[in-house]
């Protein structure tokens, strides 16, 4: 059969390399005016790629490919040429110069926007979706029925497969936390992570996939290749591990320690054997299932332990207080810090998955008083010079009826600023209002914390009158380039500013991003941009550098 | 010549007649423009014409402006440098949010003040640049 042509003005190489790619497509040349009349005469043409700048002779070209079905691409040597080839809608364009590969890329799309006209409109907006959902656009990585086609024939083969499904416990938490822009680089960064990893290790010379199930899951299929021993149980349980160390420890340098320490893995597992007499697809469903259940189960037993060590924590009141300072943004000075409970004991040390523990256990009232024992302990110790104490009390503690012996503690309760999650949902709002009155009247100040992070808007905040707002970390990631987070933080500024509420933005991690908030009217701020060890702020007020975990370890002295 | 510099910018309203304002008016302004009147016609331009900046509307009929502005960013190749402004009548809070997270990066309001819309082009221009 004869090749399709690509007819067009240019000598470029690249064009040629560009056939090759198309799998030998022949290259006719055709000089300038020439190109036009070619058109028509030269046999088997498919695509035009034109370099021409004159408009005219586009427009002849384009005029006449139409009539014939043809594709045109114009090679672009200006801003201009562009700008033209887009007006003339031509089907597709490249500036010049451009690879061999990219031109190739460029002439099968054109190919597929040229034969069908109008009816196809929607059938390429439903391709185009389609080819979405059959590559996970953040790790492109296959999704379970691009797997399910692929595996067929491998496992017919071999007569057997390995089902490993990852379970990523607590993506959502991050999602919660900052935002879904963060959690779609954690989770960049972890399908990469784990393509390295399974790279070097023993699954490495066996034919495997992974996909995504659910934004959180991998699903890996492992089918030995042929005269190669299929994976053991025991070299898959030692894989786990080290997977967990290598996925962990690539997520703490990419994306800070805060984040790498809400993060687990558990691993479940599951043999698929081939029948003939059950169909292939529902076999496999059953080998995920069956592997999903598997990695349940562990980490149903690890909550166990979890609880145990808790349950030891609070015993041994195992739980040390980190100083994070909240500055005033105009002049950098101190003006108080936020008191963040950690667990000693490295399975409780963020303070998301103790809370969490402690819900499961029925704890939180015990854990609640621990943390804010500590937290005042700290106020006492190191906020000698009348700084703010940041305390975040969940609205389930104020029931407690051991709450009212703060007061006992609390050296001077107008250095106590109360934060209250806008999370958490309040059922008995009058009650807690009263509450809140309460506390108010013995001299607290109160901060909602996470403002703004549901669409619940300014009214919910309103009626806390609090005297801080805490900006949701999301609101502040990138919105140096985000002109809907500065106006939304804006508001929120014009709002407290109404109300006679200071703005805290939390989580300032760039310089950008400090300007951007400062500039907006933000009252004061807090995050890694402001307190990292080698920054001025924290050179400036030389000892609150005590800040760090490492010292406050050794102050509470507590067993690990 | 700073004509050269302008991002393409792709104007999506089904109303034919406030595409073709916001069209023309940037056009005037220097910038390259392509106008598609409904959300898979804008879908399939973003694919041809690569904008660096789309401005959409919201409330169409078929694919509205949220799916479109979703799918947009999904892109496999050009999804990560595109600018999405949502053009809405709406200016409450929870619509903001909603723009953040189907990861619009600006918006303006309806109806369409001209020499506000270009500064609004004209700041997310820069910040493409920025990230450039």
């Amino acid at each position: 059969m004869k090749q399709p042509v690509i007819l067009t003005d240019s000598d470029d190489p690249s064009i040629r390399d560009a056939a090759g790619f198309l799998d030998s497509w022949d290259v006719v040349v055709r000089r300038d005016r020439e190109l036009a009349a070619a058109v028509e005469e030269v046999a088997d043409v498919r695509v035009i790629i034109t370099t021409t700048d004159n408009p005219n002779a586009l427009r002849d070209i384009v005029d006449r490919a139409r009539a014939r079905s043809l594709a045109v691409i114009v090679g672009c040597a200006s801003d201009m040429a562009r700008r033209r080839a887009i007006e003339l809608r031509v089907d597709e364009w490249f500036l010049v110069p451009a690879t061999g590969e990219e031109i190739a890329g460029r002439v099968r799309s054109a190919l597929s926007r040229v034969a069908p006209a109008a009816a196809a409109l929607a059938d390429r907006v439903e391709r185009f979706e389609y080819e979405q959902m059959l590559y996970d656009h953040l790790t492109g990585l296959p999704t379970l029925p691009v797997m399910i086609e692929r595996s067929r024939a491998l496992i017919k083969e071999r007569g057997e497969m390995i089902v490993l499904y990852f379970n990523f416990v607590r993506y959502s938490k991050i999602e919660e936390i900052y935002g879904w822009e963060k959690l779609d680089a954690v989770l960049e960064t972890t399908a990469q992570a784990v393509r390295e990893f399974l790279d070097a290790s023993v699954l490495r010379s066996s034919r495997v996939m992974v996909s995504f199930t659910n934004d959180d899951d991998f699903v890996f299929f492992h089918v030995p290749a042929p005269n190669v021993a299929a994976v053991t149980d025991a070299e898959i349980t030692d894989l786990v591990p080290k997977l967990q160390e290598f996925v962990g420890g690539r997520i703490e340098t990419t994306h800070g320690e805060e984040i790498a320490s809400l993060f687990e893995i558990y691993v479940g597992r599951a043999h698929v054997y081939y029948n003939p007499k059950i169909r292939l697809q529902r076999l496999i469903y059953r080998g995920i299932r069956e592997a999903a259940n598997a990695a349940k189960g562990i980490e149903q037993r690890e909550r166990g332990r979890r609880v145990d060590d808790l349950k030891r924590s609070l015993r041994e009141r195992a739980v040390y207080v980190d100083l994070h300072p909240i500055l005033l943004a105009e002049s950098r000075q101190v003006y108080g810090y936020e008191a963040l409970a950690r667990g000693t004991l490295r399975t409780l040390r963020s303070p998301e998955i103790m809370f969490d523990v402690a819900a499961e256990a029925d704890l939180l009232w015990e854990l609640g008083r621990l943390c804010r024992s500590r937290a005042i302990e700290a106020m006492k110790t190191r906020l000698t010079r009348g700084e703010f104490l940041f305390l975040n009390v969940d609205p389930h503690d104020f029931a407690d009826p051991q709450f009212s012996q703060l007061d006992q503690e609390v050296p001077d309760p107008s250095r106590v600023v109360i934060e209250i999650t806008e999370r958490t949902a309040i059922k008995d709002y009058p009650k807690f209002r009263e509450r809140l009155s309460a506390l108010r009247e013995r001299g607290y100040r109160f901060a909602v914390d996470d403002a703004g992070s549901g669409y619940a808007g300014l009214g919910s905040i309103a009626n806390l009158e609090p005297d801080f707002i805490k900006l949701d970390i999301s609101l502040i990631n990138c919105i140096d380039t985000n002109f809907i987070k500065q106006n939304l933080v804006e508001t929120m500024v014009r709002f407290a500013n109404d109300q006679g509420a200071k703005v805290i933005a939390e989580g300032v991690e760039r310089a950008e991003e400090y300007e951007t908030v400062k500039q907006l009217g933000v009252h004061m701020v807090q995050g890694f941009f402001l307190h990292r060890p080698s920054e001025n702020a924290v050179a400036r007020t030389g000892e609150h550098a005590a800040s760090r975990p490492s010292d406050t370890i050794a102050h509470v002295g507590g067993k690990t | 010549m700073p004509e050269a510099s302008l991002p393409t910018v792709l104007v999506v309203d089904d109303n034919h007649d406030n595409a073709d304002i916001m069209r023309q008016y940037l056009e005037a302004k220097g910038y390259p423009v392509s106008a598609a009147y409904s959300g898979e016609e804008a879908l399939s331009l973003f694919e041809s014409v690569r904008p660096s900046i789309v401005l959409l509307d919201i409330m169409m009929p078929g694919r509205d402006g949220w799916e479109v502005c979703r799918l947009m960013k999904q892109h496999p190749s050009h999804g990560r440098g595109v600018r999405v402004i949502m053009v809405t009548a709406l200016d409450q809070w929870d619509d903001k949010r909603q723009a953040l997270q189907t990861g619009a990066d600006d918006y303006v309001t309806k109806p369409i003040d001209l020499p506000r819309l270009v500064r609004v082009v004209e700041r997310n221009a820069a910040a493409l640049q920025g990230a450039a």
